[in-house]
């Protein structure tokens, strides 16, 4: 008979702090955060962004690490098993814990290319690379050849980007290999140190800007702080801006993912998961509201003036990020080494996401198939890289934009919604309570055992109602895909589907040994 | 920048400074995992 092994833990508080925080810091807080804000109301988007972080992020938050940490007590590290602890009665509550695993890693899928492109742009940054290029076309042409989308005379094909994503993906893989304590934990402490320096470096520099074109006085710092912080209160009365709030929310925290069930799934019934999580949270604030929110969109304000920050603040997170941003940092004294600084914290915001989002999958097989981890890396290596395939050469084909939709937004909601109608309804508020509370070290407040019980799942239920009468059929019947993309974006979806039913698959293998293994020992 | 921006700017980083202190004090105030 195989012998179960013992699971791995988390080294110190702060390791699992400073992983989770890594997992919610991402390329978003940087740059999705800053146009979100401008575009929907500038400081008036505050108030909807906060009040989802009480009533939706943060309940969320600490269901999930509380379900982590319930589930790590019967060696169950991901959502299927969590699940079934939960309501053990249902033969098929399993089932809807794939998702779990099915979202981080279709994010993992298109996630590790992009995050790639920050480590191949820090290194053409310190190597100037594009240093020359002074406008948005040559930029956008710049990237273009990088991405394979046109062959140019900075880039002959793919083969650059294809060199950057293999070095990326082995060291995701590398990170992961070396296990929970050995390799996340002593990465990410490592990393978000780094991130932190280099955000305040940046910032600090964005803010000591102030005028660069003496011509143009108005175009300075403070103006361009206004552009984001100055209040449009009647945006508040958009229904679209509220989603786009609760949106960030989710996307920010990690919550609905899967993530933090599994990394919470390492600690000991007795350790704290309040404050640990909030403090998690508060980072990830930080990192999002102080830092992303001075940097991108003041810089651009200040260099290309109030007239051309409209439409660069809509202009995407990609356009902001690997256009815009060289752009401004070419403009500055010791132009390589802040381009370095910039494209290398979005490279550590992203690996320190993308290892987080690779573990639900090896812990499902660690756990469930009671196979090492060594064995367990090695299968999801394979399965990941084949995977990536498609998203590296089918880029320009909506490709990435599908499997965000799915994995990264609908998903993500579905996955929420089901973990707080069986947390607060049916495990039960009282024993949900209590277990929020074991070995807690501060009190969640009294009127979050209202919150969770009624308030965020009905928000939850808002949010998918809204979206599917304004978005489903146009989504489903693929409205806004190009005749030509047609076939690669169902080709995605069929993928997706075959993805979903391997990981439900193996669930159903995996409870039948179980089972047998009951049996066998009766 | 007006008034008002100015006040969101100062509200919001305020209260995530503080929440980011106060957990984080707490957190090296207790004790480590088990």
């Amino acid at each position: 008979m195989a012998q179960v092994k013992k699971r791995e833990s988390w080294g110190s508080r702060l390791g699992i702090i400073m992983a989770v925080a890594g997992s919610a810091i991402g390329l978003g807080n940087f740059l999705r955060f800053p146009a979100k804000a401008a575009a929907n109301g500038g400081g008036a988007f505050m108030i909807p962004y906060f009040i989802s972080l009480l009533l939706l992020g943060i309940p969320l938050m600490w269901i999930e690490w509380t379900l982590g940490r319930y589930g790590g007590g019967f060696e169950h590290g991901t959502a299927p098993g969590i699940f079934h602890s939960l309501w053990q009665k249902n033969r098929f509550i399993k089932y809807f814990g794939v998702i779990g695993i099915f979202g981080p890693l279709v994010i993992l899928i298109y996630y590790t290319y992009i995050e790639s492109w920050t480590l191949a742009y820090s290194f053409f940054a310190i190597t100037g690379k594009y240093a020359s290029l002074t406008d948005q076309a040559s930029m956008r042409s710049f990237l273009s050849g990088f991405q394979g989308l046109e062959k140019n005379q900075y880039f002959n094909g793919l083969s650059t980007a294809y060199a950057f994503f293999l070095t990326t993906f082995i060291l995701n893989i590398w990170v992961i290999y070396r296990g929970i304590k050995g390799g996340i934990e002593k990465f990410c402490k490592w990393a978000l140190g780094i991130l932190f320096i280099f955000g305040f470096l940046l910032m600090a520099r964005v803010l000591l800007l102030g005028a660069p074109n003496p011509a143009l006085p108005a175009w300075n710092v403070y103006n361009g702080l206004g552009f984001l912080w100055n209040p449009d209160f009647s945006a508040l009365k958009s229904a679209k801006v509220w989603l786009e709030a609760a949106g960030q929310i989710f996307f920010t925290l990690s919550v609905g993912i899967g993530v933090i069930l599994t990394y919470a799934s390492y600690l000991k019934k007795g350790d704290d998961v309040v404050l640990s999580g909030l403090t998690a949270s508060a980072m990830n604030e930080f990192a999002e509201v102080i830092l992303g929110g001075s940097i991108v969109i003041t810089a651009a304000f200040v260099f290309f003036g109030p007239v051309d920050i409209q439409s660069i603040a809509k202009s995407g997170v990609f356009n902001l990020g690997f256009v815009t941003m060289p752009l401004i940092l070419n403009k500055l004294p010791l132009a390589g080494l802040f381009g370095f600084m910039w494209f290398f914290l979005l490279f550590l915001a992203g690996i320190t996401s993308s290892v987080s989002l690779a573990q639900p999958a090896v812990a499902f097989l660690e756990d469930e198939f009671n196979i090492n981890r060594k064995k367990a890396v090695s299968i999801l290596a394979i399965a990941a890289f084949i995977f990536c395939q498609p998203v590296i050469f089918f880029l320009g084909h909506g490709v990435v934009d599908e499997l965000d939709f799915w994995g990264g937004t609908f998903f993500l909601v579905i996955f929420a919604t089901i973990e707080i109608i069986l947390f607060a309804w049916v495990f039960g508020m009282e024993k949900a309570w209590d277990e929020i509370h074991k070995g807690a070290d501060m009190a969640v407040p009294g009127v979050y055992k209202f919150i969770i019980k009624y308030i965020t799942p009905l928000f939850l239920f808002v949010i998918l109602g809204m979206w599917f009468a304004q978005e489903w059929l146009p989504k489903i019947m693929m409205k806004n895909v190009s005749g030509a993309d047609k076939p690669f974006v169902l080709g995605t979806r069929l993928g997706l589907l075959l993805i979903f039913a391997i990981l439900a698959v193996l669930v159903k293998i995996a409870w039948g040994r179980r089972k047998n293994g009951q049996k066998g020992k009766k | 920048m007006k008034f008002s921006g100015w006040i969101f700017l100062i509200s919001s980083w305020g209260l995530i400074l503080c929440l980011a202190v106060f957990c984080f004090v707490k957190v090296f105030s207790k004790k480590e995992l088990k």
